[in-house]
């Protein structure tokens, strides 16, 4: 049998790891210490490193979340009855977003609340920053102000929206209350930030982008409500 | 919703495709941008960012690939521009994964007689050497022995040749050795001072 030189077994290195057994690299393997610590040592590695998959997680909430509102921003996303019509009609896209999820069409009674609280949503953004340039305090007092009644009237409008669902449907009952959970947690960060750093302009847009979810998120609760019934 | 499925649907915009495909595959791609940047905020960043580059693109999507693969592919592309950014200096994807080729391969450094990884070698210290790999090696390493990709796949996401896959493989494997035998020789002269030290302070 050729005997071969540490080189040669070191270029033979990766099928050997990979299970290849050539009857000259097993012989170089048994006299040589030097290779057969290398070879000991990136098993080590390979064995640590398989571990780190076992230990995987999922991304946290706040991924998609901010993800989902970016893809709301594009006009990437629709909401399923939206995208039922666009292909049925086959028209041009419907203009995309959320707030023609929300005023796309004539809001019915049942969007009520939501669009209300949309609409403060909307008017509690358009005071954030420009105020905060002319008079801090007077912003900062206002953002208390503001988002009082826009919580109110998000809670009435969850209300509105829950009792539309019809508890028969399970699935999608379990599914829109889970993901009002999700949205409800982050709201409480958002809130708990903004409590904690009031000059954080970051934070306010933060909560601002939470509350405009819980009222997309309500919406389409109603909305799919009334397909249901 | 089988996967097939919610990618058509998500050619026509419907949110809850976007979001299966989301649920489908954020781990992996998150626990792949967690493994190259070794830091949760810039992980959770760069997964937002490699979704909504395939969700900007996900009507271009033929099938031709695997749809894993092809959402690999943009993330790790995201991956390597953040970490190019980073470092400051505009190098091409050869720079990145060959940073000593004009040695002529990779280095051959036998280590120590006395030191040995087996046994000494824990999460901490082997992700800490990974993130010293440079981001060709570092990719390539991640997505072969951590999360389990065979050299053709890597080739694919990589746009690579499978031959450049493996070895880089072998080169970045043998970087980790290195880089580990060096911290084990750190920690065994500090232990030594640190003896030295406390014998001194019995005399």
């Amino acid at each position: 049998m050729a005997i071969i030189k540490c080189e040669v077994f070191l270029d033979h290195l990766e099928p050997w790891l990979e299970g290849e057994r050539r009857a000259d690299a097993q012989a170089h393997l048994r006299d040589c210490p030097r290779c057969l610590a290398i070879v000991n040592d990136l098993k080590a590695i390979q064995a640590e490193a398989r571990t780190w998959s076992a230990t995987e997680t999922d991304a946290p909430e706040r991924v998609w979340v901010s993800l989902r509102a970016q893809l709301e921003q594009e006009g990437l996303i629709r909401d399923a009855a939206a995208v039922s019509a666009h292909r049925e009609q086959n028209q041009p896209e419907a203009k995309p977003g959320w707030l023609y999820g929300l005023f796309g069409g004539l809001p019915r009674p049942v969007l009520a609340g939501a669009y209300l609280a949309a609409l403060i949503a909307v008017a509690f953004a358009l005071s954030g920053p420009v105020h905060k340039r002319v008079n801090e305090a007077k912003w900062l007092e206002g953002t208390q102000i503001a988002t009082s009644p826009l919580r109110a009237e998000l809670n009435t409008a969850e209300q509105n929206s829950i009792s539309s669902v019809p508890v028969a449907n399970s699935d999608v009952s379990a599914s829109l209350h889970r993901n009002l959970a999700i949205v409800d947690n982050y709201i409480a960060l958002c809130e708990k930030s903004v409590h904690d750093e009031p000059q954080n302009e970051l934070a306010r847009d933060y909560l601002y982008e939470a509350y405009r979810q819980k009222a997309d998120l309500l919406a389409q609760m109603s909305e799919r409500g009334e397909n249901i019934q | 919703m089988p996967e097939a499925d919610a990618i058509r649907l998500a050619q026509q915009g419907d949110a809850s495709a976007f979001e299966r495909l989301y649920r489908l595959h954020n781990r992996r791609v998150y626990s792949l941008c967690l493994r190259m940047v070794g830091n949760t905020a810039e992980a959770e960043d760069l997964t937002q960012e490699a979704f909504l580059q395939l969700f900007r693109k996900i009507a271009t999507f033929r099938g031709e690939s695997a749809f894993s693969t092809w959402l690999h592919r943009l993330a790790v592309n995201v991956v390597l521009m953040k970490l190019r950014k980073k470092s400051g200096t505009e190098s091409s994807l050869e720079e990145i994964t060959e940073p000593d080729e004009e040695s002529g391969g990779p280095r051959r450094d036998f280590g120590g007689p006395d030191l040995r990884l087996s046994g000494s070698i824990d999460r901490v210290n082997l992700q800490r050497a990974v993130e010293q790999l440079p981001p060709g090696y570092k990719s390539v390493f991640v997505l072969h022995d951590v999360q389990g990709y065979e050299h053709n796949e890597i080739a694919e996401i990589m746009g690579c040749s499978i031959g450049n896959s493996k070895s880089q493989l072998h080169k970045a494997r043998m970087r980790l050795r290195e880089l580990l035998h060096e911290a084990l020789r750190a920690k065994a002269r500090e232990d030594r001072k640190a003896a030295s030290a406390d014998a001194g302070g019995e005399d």
